[in-house]
């Protein structure tokens, strides 16, 4: 059965990119626009992985994640980011959030800054999905 | 050995006299006084020596035979006015005494000569001397005075005719009529007319711009008191109707409690204002070099799409997929317009751009930049309010200008209603117009988003700053307020964190131009 991957991300021409990308790969692509959405879309549809970005209006992919990896019955879903912004800050950010008492979370799957080519996305999901 | 010669000099004695025995005695007693004695035995030879020797006292007989005292005297004095002549008169000499009188002679000694009476003779002749002298130089001196003064004079006078015509400034000045006298090139510069049309040609009060003509017209027809001292501003027409900046200062001239002229002061403006634009323009062009790097940024983010959206084009033709060709050319589409309001964007600020006005309906412009922005808005969950004064009807401004900041601002509001974070909020975005006095028209742009602090605030017209990370140029409000200001308008901007923001927009327009053409 084909695998479902959900990609929350607000940029429209991003999402077209990484749907085509996914059912090119025979992937079930399912999309959100913002982490609020992003959250609900993974409790409806228990994706296999997730593709997050981090800049975002409503909620960030920073504070998505997060949540995401303290949760138990989600923690385990692979997430690959995808974003302009670089690893090193994004992982910053997840260690100042524990600075305000939250526990540390494990760092993502994999890390794809942007712009990414449809091969390198295909290439890291099948590494990860199999 | 000066001394003596001078002394000598002095002290030259000539004793002129027939009888020999009167020469030899005088002779010998003023040589033991230390005068430098010559004799001569009758009046021919007497002038002969005081040609040669130019004695400074004669002593001669008057009665001689030959050429007498009397002839000798005459021929002296005409050679030299100065020379003293004491004539040695004897009995009976009277008349010729007081011909001899009338003729300058100095003293008269009576025969016998006594040695008293020729000391004091001498005495009396070398005081003559000495006061001569004295004088002479005295009014040497004074004569050298004045010829100094006189060409320290000239040499002032040469000085301020130089310093007036090498001066950069332009130096006008006029006599009591105001016709003018002084012009120099600094004048011929500002004003373009050539001296020769000018000088004792023409009045200041066609020369000058209004705005100072009338302050020179009281000034000289003493009808007031006017103050034109202070620096100050005049554009000046040239002959050629050019309009040419300058600093003007300038003065009534009084002579003796009366108004004998006036003079005026210009300085050309148009380097410095020159160098003022290009140094703005330098600024603004070092502002677009320091943040290359953030367009740089967001330019990749635009070839990300175009690419992205090539690939989803690719496929779609593969698959022969209609919807996907769609969404891939649209893809495309909107990238290409990114690119173009990118580049129209620099431009815009990189450039000077003159308004381009012509009739048009600001309500109407407003209409259609909502509608642009409508689907945006809609997407997420934010109204667009419109809130247009119906007296703005038809005017003449620059509606290109117009139509660019106003969606530049709307554009904005809507991303400050996306980024704000605030959970259920109702976001709105209000647009409204209304006339202000003085043919100013009011725009403007209110939401209820994100709002800024007082450091974004102050940030934001200033340089390449945008709080929208990769999705933002920095461009935007400098570029709206750029093409506002050229249109002679203005913009503001009031903000509170987590109320929103409100930019208001002044613009001055001008009634519905007839033949509408382009100013």
């Amino acid at each position: 059965m084909a695998k479902k991957v959900l990609n929350v991300e607000d940029d429209p021409d991003i999402r077209t990119f990484v749907t085509t990308v996914l059912e090119e790969n025979g992937y079930i692509p399912i999309m959100a626009k913002d982490g609020e959405e992003g959250t609900k879309k993974v409790k409806q549809e228990k994706p296999d992985l997730i593709i997050l970005d981090i800049l975002m209006p409503k909620e960030s992919g920073i504070k998505m994640y997060h949540e995401l990896k303290r949760d138990p019955s989600h923690k385990d879903i692979p997430v690959v980011m995808l974003s302009g912004v670089s690893k090193r800050t994004f992982l910053r950010s997840q260690v100042a959030l524990t600075e305000f008492g939250d526990e540390t979370v494990p760092e993502p799957e994999a890390y794809l800054e942007k712009p990414v080519e449809a091969e390198d996305l295909a290439e890291i999901l099948k590494k990860i999905l199999g | 050995m000066t001394g003596n010669e001078k002394r000598i000099k002095m002290s030259k004695l000539l004793i002129i006299d027939d009888e020999e025995g009167i020469r030899k005695v005088l002779s010998l007693s003023l040589a033991s006084d230390g005068y430098e004695v010559s004799t001569a035995a009758g009046g021919e030879e007497g002038i002969e020596i005081f040609k040669k020797e130019s004695p400074s006292i004669i002593l001669t007989d008057i009665k001689m035979p030959g050429m007498d005292g009397i002839e000798v005297l005459k021929r002296v004095k005409e050679s030299n006015p100065d020379a003293e002549v004491i004539m040695i008169t004897g009995h009976g000499d009277m008349d010729l005494a007081i011909e001899a009188l009338k003729l300058d002679a100095s003293d008269f000694l009576n025969k016998p000569v006594k040695d008293e009476a020729l000391s004091v003779a001498l005495k009396r002749a070398e005081q003559r001397i000495a006061i001569r002298e004295k004088l002479k130089a005295y009014t040497d001196d004074l004569e050298n005075m004045v010829s100094i003064a006189t060409e320290e004079v000239k040499r002032r006078s040469e000085f301020q005719n130089k310093l007036i015509t090498s001066s950069n400034d332009g130096i006008v000045a006029t006599d009591e009529e105001g016709t003018v006298v002084i012009y120099n090139k600094g004048a011929e510069e500002i004003f373009g007319y050539l001296r020769s049309e000018i000088i004792r040609k023409m009045s200041i009060y066609k020369l000058y711009p209004p705005a100072i003509v009338s302050e020179f017209r009281v000034g000289l027809e003493k009808r007031g008191d006017v103050d034109l001292s202070n620096w100050r501003e005049v554009s000046i027409v040239t002959k050629g109707g050019e309009d040419v900046p300058t600093r003007f200062s300038g003065s009534i001239l009084y002579g003796d409690g009366e108004v004998v002229g006036s003079v005026g002061f210009f300085q050309d403006l148009r380097e410095i204002k020159r160098l003022q634009e290009e140094l703005i323009k330098s600024e603004r062009l070092a502002a677009t070099g320091q943040t290359v790097a953030g367009l740089a940024h967001y330019i990749k983010n635009i070839l990300n799409g175009l690419k992205g959206g090539t690939y989803v084009l690719n496929v779609a033709l593969d698959r022969k997929n209609t919807d996907k060709i769609k969404s891939g050319w649209s893809m495309i589409e909107r990238n290409v317009t990114r690119i173009s309001d990118l580049v129209l964007d620099l431009l815009a600020y990189s450039k000077d751009r003159r308004p381009e006005r012509e009739n048009c309906f600001p309500n109407e412009i407003i209409q259609e930049v909502c509608t642009l922005m409508e689907a945006k808005a809609r997407d997420n969950d934010i109204e667009i309010e419109k809130n247009l004064d119906p007296l703005v009807g038809e005017m003449f401004l620059d509606s290109k200008a117009l139509h660019r900041s106003l969606l530049n601002l709307v554009s904005n509001a809507i991303d400050a209603c996306i980024f704000d974070s605030t959970a259920k909020k109702k976001w709105q975005v209000t647009v409204s117009t209304a006339i202000e006095k003085n043919n100013i028209i009011r725009f403007e742009v209110a939401d209820n988003g994100t709002g800024m602090d007082t450091e974004t605030k102050e940030k934001i017209f200033s340089s390449l700053f945008s709080t929208k990370g990769e999705r933002g140029t920095g461009l935007g409000l400098l570029v709206t307020e750029k093409i506002i200001k050229e249109n002679g308008g203005e913009i503001t901007v009031e903000s509170q964190p987590g109320k929103g923001t409100t930019f208001t927009v002044y613009l001055p327009y001008q009634e519905v131009q007839k033949s509408a053409t382009i100013s």
